[in-house]
């Protein structure tokens, strides 16, 4: 440790703290702490004043069509994130293991492959949703000029292709973290460690295996569970390519467009008021939660002894 | 490194320097301003800000001593933003509001002022327009505004092409569309994404001589009728028939696309609403391009069924800081000189302010004159039936693209509404 | 040999052919975005592919002529310099504090504040309005400024801590013997050495900051205090149907921040690996 007296609090050390520390508690825990007490309120008006105790997790789980909308959400949520999770993960892997090797120009294209990240999700939505309108979308057109015009499809019309849809504009934007991270893994390790696989006659393949993949398993957990939190709060991709509606039908609804179609919108356009949305965004909290402590268990707790 | 950080340490100086003296240039002109009273203008409507700012600038010329801000927010958020910022006492000084339950909300939040004494000319608005903004006791709380109209738009010269005239209809109406599909047109520049666009154009005013107009909404709401009745399901079933006449990938096509498809002339016929004259017209189609059909008859000689929608009422924050000159602005915005003002700014919307009007547009002149040889009702599920979750808006919305879509049959897809409205309508309960 | 010379050639022409094709995929929409916002209606329509045939700024004289775009931007500037000048002056004191002195819950408050990384604020959307309506700063910069911060000082702390850490006590103690008082050492001592990992924190944290939608979307309503995305989302709905319009306003809320990127890749990088790598 850096240093080896152990200190009293003294009024400066105080000082120094207090600043972050209330402006980080004020805004950020206690209005989540607040939302899980909200959810248990329901009124017409815009804050809910009436204690109703469990009544609105009563409807979220039980009632049409609060539980339709939540299973919906959370259905769609697993899917989008198994999604983007398979497909940043291995291929941001592999992509991080070739700007990794000696090729040429690799310097630039780990810096190309994090630009999208760079820009913000709801200008990407759009874009995207330019390029797939089936009426003058450009890729129905380069699928026209390539001879594929057989698999034209509307995208983002069909429940089953909208989600997907998403999904992988939502990986391509963010690919870029997982080359990142996993860039760095691999460049961490030693190189003493990859000459000696050489030595012991490991084919490229082999020390991908048996020295990169282990080393590199706690930064797949940590790009595992930023994709689970980012997804299960993501807002912006649903509401720039399919509405706060989640076209079509909910089928791009995820629990981030369902928590604000409930609490911001009138009932004419799906909205569930107040009280209802404080239930959805506890509904996501214990979600997100549960699924951190998850994580904790497997990659931190488990000969986690160097700290 | 060191580098990087001096270009940026730089940057940022610049940057708050540019926006320091951006913010030194604002008091000053804030200062001048302030002599003038200002007023707050709020709406859901952004696409009218260029409009609406010209009528302002009329009534700020005879009231040189006012300003009015036209300062809409946008359509999703404008109910709970108005509604937060009305109950913690930041709100507009203006205010459009909904037509019925959603309007009502915001009256019974104890904001708005009520105008029968203040506005005495209402006494003159039509019954039906006053409705939507007043409580069954006659507490009118908002200036009938306008309402739209739907009906079915075509281009001229591919009707002409094809030796086609205005069916009158549903029988003529589904011929048209199949001489067109048989020659290879685009029929309809129509999409199943939106849905709203399903339920609220196409079945409430393309079906309304279906379902049978006002009489039968009455009923409905009443409980008398159900969704699922013959008539009610006939007009889900006409707008069921409609779909094999759609564009490919109609699926995805969004509302947007579907207005610049008809608006260029991608497709040869379009239902729509008459707030899209001004859309067209920006997209090259204008009034010597395109015509105008009203909803097609079950039968010749019916009485024609006509969904005249109450859009939008201009109430008044009753604790505006500018009362007095809130309620001015509202009392002109009752007088027919602000009528003509904004029909002919914003053609397809119509005044209910009693008066004569010259319309520049002759598309409007022909929606509203269908509207006087007719029965006049809103939209079907509108009234009541949308004041609580799960709406009949959104049920009918969503039932209506799943029929589209071919997931559900018309008789689902009523079934589906009137099911889920029996969850907390009371009517229905029975 | 030569042989396995010439097999290893192949497979490093072939990775980096699939490496170039992953490159265009990413460059060839944004490219699209900007070749787009340079053609005419017609253009779009009849050449969606080629390159525009006049370097036509139509759509973004237009833009900046019907939209207060250049304020829309002096709004979202406002708000990443503030939040990000107050997230730096306050997580590098509190990482002072946590890193140099071995007070009584100093586990406890550094867990404190980095579990602040992987707690997702909108969730307590509800009740920061309710706060903020409160305080009258709804729409308002300083909400979003405010929010902005405490979303900020997680990452701050994290990365300072660890950096401070790194600095050898030696310096600090050279400094107490010339009779420096303790905040006197983070002052003339601790600042100086920490420029690069501020620089790094600034960079991570400015380009969620200068593309939040979420926020000023709830909070903010009026003109005047529109920040970028926000205005984005309103003028892509405006003006929908009018296509070089819609690509020129993605490309202004776009050309910023790929510009910063560009200039600030290396220390961007750095940043965001070195928290990887801690996790």
């Amino acid at each position: 440790m850096t240093s080896k007296r152990r200190n009293g609090w003294k009024p400066f050390m105080v000082f120094f703290i207090l600043p972050a520390a209330l402006i980080y508690t004020f805004f950020l825990l206690l209005p989540i702490v607040d939302s899980l007490r909200l959810s248990f309120y329901s009124g017409s008006g815009f804050i809910p004043t009436e204690f109703v105790g469990f009544e609105n997790y009563k409807k979220l789980f039980t009632e049409f069509p609060f539980k339709q909308r939540m299973l919906n959400a959370f259905t769609n949520n697993i899917e989008f994130f198994i999604i983007v999770t398979i497909v940043q993960n291995i291929f941001g892997f592999f992509i991080a293991f070739l700007v990794t090797r000696k090729i040429m120009g690799n310097n630039f294209f780990r810096k190309i492959s994090f630009l999208p990240t760079t820009l913000s999700v709801l200008v990407v939505g759009f874009l995207f949703k330019l390029i797939l309108n089936p009426a003058w979308g450009i890729f129905d057109k380069m699928l026209t000029a390539v001879g594929l015009s057989g698999i034209i499809h509307p995208w983002l019309g069909d429940p089953v292709t909208a989600l997907p849809a998403l999904a992988i504009v939502v990986s391509w934007q963010f690919m870029g973290e997982s080359v990142l991270f996993y860039t760095a893994g691999i460049d961490a390790i030693p190189e003493e460690t990859l000459e000696a696989a050489r030595i012991d006659g490991a084919n490229p393949l082999q020390e991908l295996w048996y020295v990169i993949i282990p080393a590199i398993m706690p930064i797949i957990g940590i790009v595992t569970i930023l994709i689970f939190i980012g997804d299960f709060t993501q807002f912006d991709i649903v509401y720039a390519m399919s509405t706060t509606q989640a076209n079509p039908g909910f089928a791009t609804d995820l629990f981030g467009s369902l928590f604000y179609r409930a609490t911001f919108s009138t009932p004419v356009r799906g909205g569930w008021g107040m009280g209802m949305g404080a239930a959805v965004s506890s509904l996501m909290f214990i979600l997100v939660f549960s699924a951190v402590m998850v994580w904790l268990y497997f990659f931190k707790m488990k000969g986690d002894g160097n700290e | 490194m060191k580098k990087a950080l001096l270009i940026f340490i730089a940057l940022a100086l610049v940057f708050t320097f540019t926006v320091s003296a951006g913010g030194q240039k604002d008091g000053g002109s804030a200062a001048v301003s302030q002599e003038k009273v200002k007023i707050v203008f709020t709406s859901w409507r952004t696409e009218d800000i260029e409009r609406m700012n010209r009528i302002n600038a009329v009534y700020m010329k005879a009231h040189p001593n006012v300003e009015v801000v036209f300062q809409p927010i946008n359509d999703n958020e404008y109910d709970a933003q108005m509604k937060a910022a009305l109950e913690t006492g930041t709100g507009a000084d203006v205010i459009f509001l909904r037509s019925y339950d959603t309007g009502r909300s915001v009256f019974e939040g104890g904001s708005l002022a009520v105008l029968n004494d203040e506005i005495p000319s209402l006494e003159a608005f039509p019954d039906a327009a006053k409705k939507a903004w007043s409580t069954e006791d006659g507490k009118i709380y908002g200036v009938p505004f306008a309402g739209v109209t739907h009906g079915v738009y075509y281009h001229k010269d591919v009707f002409k092409k094809y030796g086609l005239s205005e069916p009158e209809t549903w029988d003529e109406f589904i011929k048209v569309a199949q001489t067109l599909k048989d020659n290879g047109e685009v029929v309809f520049a129509q999409g199943a994404l939106d849905d709203w666009t399903c339920y609220e154009v196409v079945f409430s005013g393309v079906t309304t001589n279906w379902w049978g107009g006002e009489k039968s909404r009455q009923a409905l709401m009443a409980g008398k009728q159900k969704l699922t009745d013959a008539n009610w399901l006939s007009a889900f079933k006409a707008e069921d028939q409609l779909q094999q006449f759609f564009p490919k990938g109609y699926e995805a096509l969004d509302y947007v696309s579907m207005q610049q498809m008809f608006g260029t002339g991608q497709a040869a016929m379009f239902m729509g609403g008459s707030w899209e004259l001004g859309v067209f017209e920006d997209l090259g189609s204008g009034s010597e391009d395109i015509g105008w059909f009203p909803p097609p008859l079950v039968h010749k000689g019916d009485r024609m069924q006509y969904c005249f929608h109450v859009d939008a009422g201009i109430g008044l924050n009753k604790n505006s800081k500018h009362y007095q000159e809130a309620l001015d602005y509202v009392r002109w915005t009752s007088t027919p000189e602000f009528a003509e003002l904004f029909m002919n700014e914003l053609p397809g919307f119509f005044a209910y302010t009693p008066g004569d009007y010259n319309l520049s547009n002759p598309l409007a002149k022909e929606m509203i004159a269908v509207a006087s040889d007719a029965d006049l009702t809103v939209r079907a599920v509108w009234e009541k039936m949308s004041a609580q979750s799960p709406s009949g808006n959104s049920l009918m919305g969503e039932a209506l693209t799943k029929m589209w879509k071919d997931e559900f049959t018309p008789e689902q897809a009523a079934a589906y509404v009137q099911d889920g409205l029996a969850t907390w309508y009371k009517p229905f309960q029975k | 040999m030569s042989k396995l010379f010439v097999k290893h050639k192949i497979y490093k022409i072939l990775l980096f052919v699939f490496l170039s094709l992953y490159a265009l995929s990413i460059l060839y929409p944004l490219l699209l975005m900007f070749l787009t916002s340079l053609k005419t209606t017609r253009e779009i329509f009849t050449n969606p592919f080629g390159l525009p045939k006049s370097f036509n700024l139509t759509s973004y004289i237009k833009l900046l002529t019907i939209s207060h775009y250049l304020k829309y931007f002096k709004n979202s500037l406002i708000v990443s310099f503030i939040s990000l000048a107050v997230v730096m002056v306050t997580s590098s004191t509190a990482s002072y504090i946590l890193a140099k002195y071995n007070v009584k819950g100093r586990n406890f408050l550094y867990l404190f504040f980095v579990a602040g990384l992987i707690i997702p604020i909108r969730l307590g959307t509800i009740s920061i309005m309710r706060m903020m309506i409160g305080m009258h700063i709804n729409n308002n910069l300083l909400s979003v400024i405010i929010l902005s911060t405490a979303v900020g000082i997680p990452f701050g702390v994290f990365i300072l801590t660890d950096f401070i850490k790194m600095i050898p006590e030696e310096l600090s103690n050279a400094a107490r013997i010339d009779g420096c008082s303790e905040p006197g050492i983070f002052r003339i001592v601790i600042i100086p050495l920490l420029k690069p990992a501020l620089a790094a924190v600034a960079i991570v944290n400015f380009i969620p900051v200068w593309n939040d939608f979420w926020f000023p979307l709830v909070l903010l309503k009026d003109d005047a205090v529109r920040t970028v995305p926000l205005a984005t989302a309103l003028l892509f709905g405006q003006y929908s149907t009018n296509y070089g319009l819609v690509f020129a306003v993605l490309s202004m809320a776009s050309i910023p921040v790929i510009i910063v990127y560009l200039v600030f890749s290396k220390q961007f990088i750095k940043g965001l690996s070195s928290g990887a790598l801690k996790g």
